[in-house]
């Protein structure tokens, strides 16, 4: 639904958007789609044009994608929107005093709004400096997973640090590609940080079953260069050799500019529910943002594809003056060995699991309870639309009976359900 | 000269239901809508996904892999990251069957 705009700024005014990802777009493709005149100033640090990064660890990475396929604004577009686009340029000042956004090779826009979408840079590990730089990777943007993909060509042995949702995908699609697999996560189990241990088994399971080497609750002491790899010393003392090393251990938010120029911050930019930071002129959107979560009660910071959208959408509104407001339950996917995988609210707060079906064998929904009996989110295993009709049970405060969730008799939009609220 | 292909049986869907169905190769997404029948190319303009497998609610239909809408009666995209229409083809209802038209 489009937002009441109450307050739509006059055509002289310029909006200043600095970052080039998902969000970014979405940001500059709203503000013209919902009527803004004014000028309208793209700032990617990214020689490419706007892209969706889901693709990057999946298709694309796999040689079956394409930048086409992914890209949300290009030359064509951005003309006919009247969008001017700054790729490849790094901001390296704001005053917000002057309210003037600077780059590094010294360009400047003095703004009436500013967005910042700035995202995040994937997390490098301290002590790799003598490992040949070739050999390591991560994985956020284009130009990484085009050197991956080039990597895995010729590669016998990927080893991944990290058992979270990036790494998991990278190894589906290395083994996809024929390349044997190790992951190597400290946590005692997969995805802990988001998803209950069912889930963690469950992925344990398959990436095992597709001939992954899966070492959970393992440190790494060190990781050297060979004569044609690296070599990973694990805590335990044991070694590992491999031809190229995938770090996905999560990502940093970016928040230097957001720093300097002296907004809040707690773990990203903190924002309203309509995505406005600390400085009334200023909206932060995406991975970098951490705003208000009505359904979980709580500030969250989401690295979700759905999340730079619709995030993006909401804080364009509101810098025209809307009323809405971002209230999405968090919602996410992931595609392994062709198996989707779609994550609902909070799962991993999640202490009972009550399955629809059989998730565990290919096709069926997790329920995930917490000790009051709220329903806290849930995970499907090839079962979007049992998700999508919990999704709108939920938006309207209740949840399915738990008994009946596992009821698979019944069609899932005929489950009875109940307020969502604790049952003491 | 309309090409008129057999499609469905008129009780096959109740409203608010979808079912996918190929009609001389094509994929076809076809809708109820308050007693009357939409047809819509099957496949999302936005990524590879069958709109029959999506979600039917207020007249649109939600892609089951990135829930963009779709207007069931004109294809029209309704939300983001949709962009592009979705095809959308002829329907008639002849005593009880649904037929479909593919060209236009």
């Amino acid at each position: 639904m489009t937002a009441m705009l109450t307050a739509m700024p006059e055509n002289d005014a310029t909006y200043v958007v600095v970052g080039g990802g998902q969000a970014a777009a979405w940001i500059a493709r709203t503000l013209r789609a919902e009527g803004f005149a004014g000028r309208l100033v793209l700032i990617g640090e990214e020689p490419h044009w706007p892209y969706e990064r889901p693709a990057l660890s999946k298709e694309f990475l796999r040689g079956t994608g394409s930048v086409e396929a992914i890209t949300l604004l290009n030359a064509t577009l951005a003309e006919e929107a009247g969008i001017e686009c700054w790729l490849g340029q790094r901001v390296t000042a704001v005053d917000r005093e002057a309210r003037v956004v600077t780059t590094a090779d010294g360009r400047s826009v003095a703004y009436d709004t500013l967005f910042l979408a700035t995202g995040g840079q994937a997390r490098r590990l301290p002590g790799l400096d003598a490992v040949p730089a070739e050999r390591v990777h991560t994985l956020r943007t284009l130009t990484e997973s085009e050197r991956l993909r080039g990597a895995l060509a010729g590669a016998k042995h990927l080893l991944v640090l990290g058992g979270g949702w990036i790494g998991l995908e990278v190894a589906a699609t290395a083994r996809a590609l024929g390349v044997a697999v190790t992951v190597v996560e400290a946590a005692p189990r997969l995805c802990a940080r988001t998803m209950p241990p069912v889930v963690s088994d469950w992925l344990h399971t398959l990436h095992e079953a597709n001939g992954v080497h899966v070492l959970t609750g393992t440190g790494v002491a060190g990781v050297t260069g060979t004569a044609d790899g690296v070599a990973v010393t694990l805590a335990d003392g044991g070694r590992l050799d491999a031809d190229h090393l995938l770090l996905g251990i999560g990502i940093e938010p970016e928040v230097g500019l957001a720093a300097a120029m002296g907004l809040a911050l707690d773990d990203g930019i903190v924002v309203d529910a309509q995505g406005r930071t600390s400085d009334p002129r200023i909206f932060a959107a995406g991975d970098v943002a951490r705003h208000p979560n009505a359904f979980a009660g709580a500030a969250l910071r989401l690295e979700s594809w759905a999340n730079a959208q619709n995030q993006a959408i909401a804080a364009a509104r509101a810098a025209l003056g809307g009323t809405g407001v971002y209230a999405d339950i968090p919602w996410f996917w992931s595609d392994q060995y062709g198996v989707n995988v779609q994550m609902l609210g909070l799962p991993g707060l999640g202490t009972r699991a009550v399955a629809r079906g059989t998730p565990e064998a290919g096709s069926g929904c997790w329920l995930m309870l917490d000790e009051s009996g709220i329903a806290v989110g849930a995970v499907a295993v090839n079962a979007a639309r049992d998700l999508r009709v919990l999704r709108k049970l939920l938006e309207d405060g209740r949840a399915p009976l738990p008994d009946a969730w596992a009821d698979t008799a019944t069609p899932v939009q005929r489950l009875p359900s109940r307020p969502n609220v604790g049952m003491d | 000269m309309t090409e008129w292909h057999d499609a469905a049986a008129t009780d096959a869907l109740s409203d608010d239901e979808v079912m996918g169905l190929s009609i001389a190769g094509v994929p076809v997404a076809l809708f109820r809508q308050e007693g009357a029948f939409f047809a819509l190319h099957d496949l999302c303009s936005h990524g590879a996904a069958r709109l029959s497998d999506g979600f039917v609610e207020n007249g649109c239909v939600e892609c089951p892999l990135h829930q963009g809408l779709v207007d069931i009666r004109s294809g029209a995209p309704c939300s983001a990251p949709i962009t592009e229409p979705v095809r959308s083809y002829p329907v008639r209802v002849v005593g009880d069957r649904v037929e479909i038209a593919l060209n236009r």
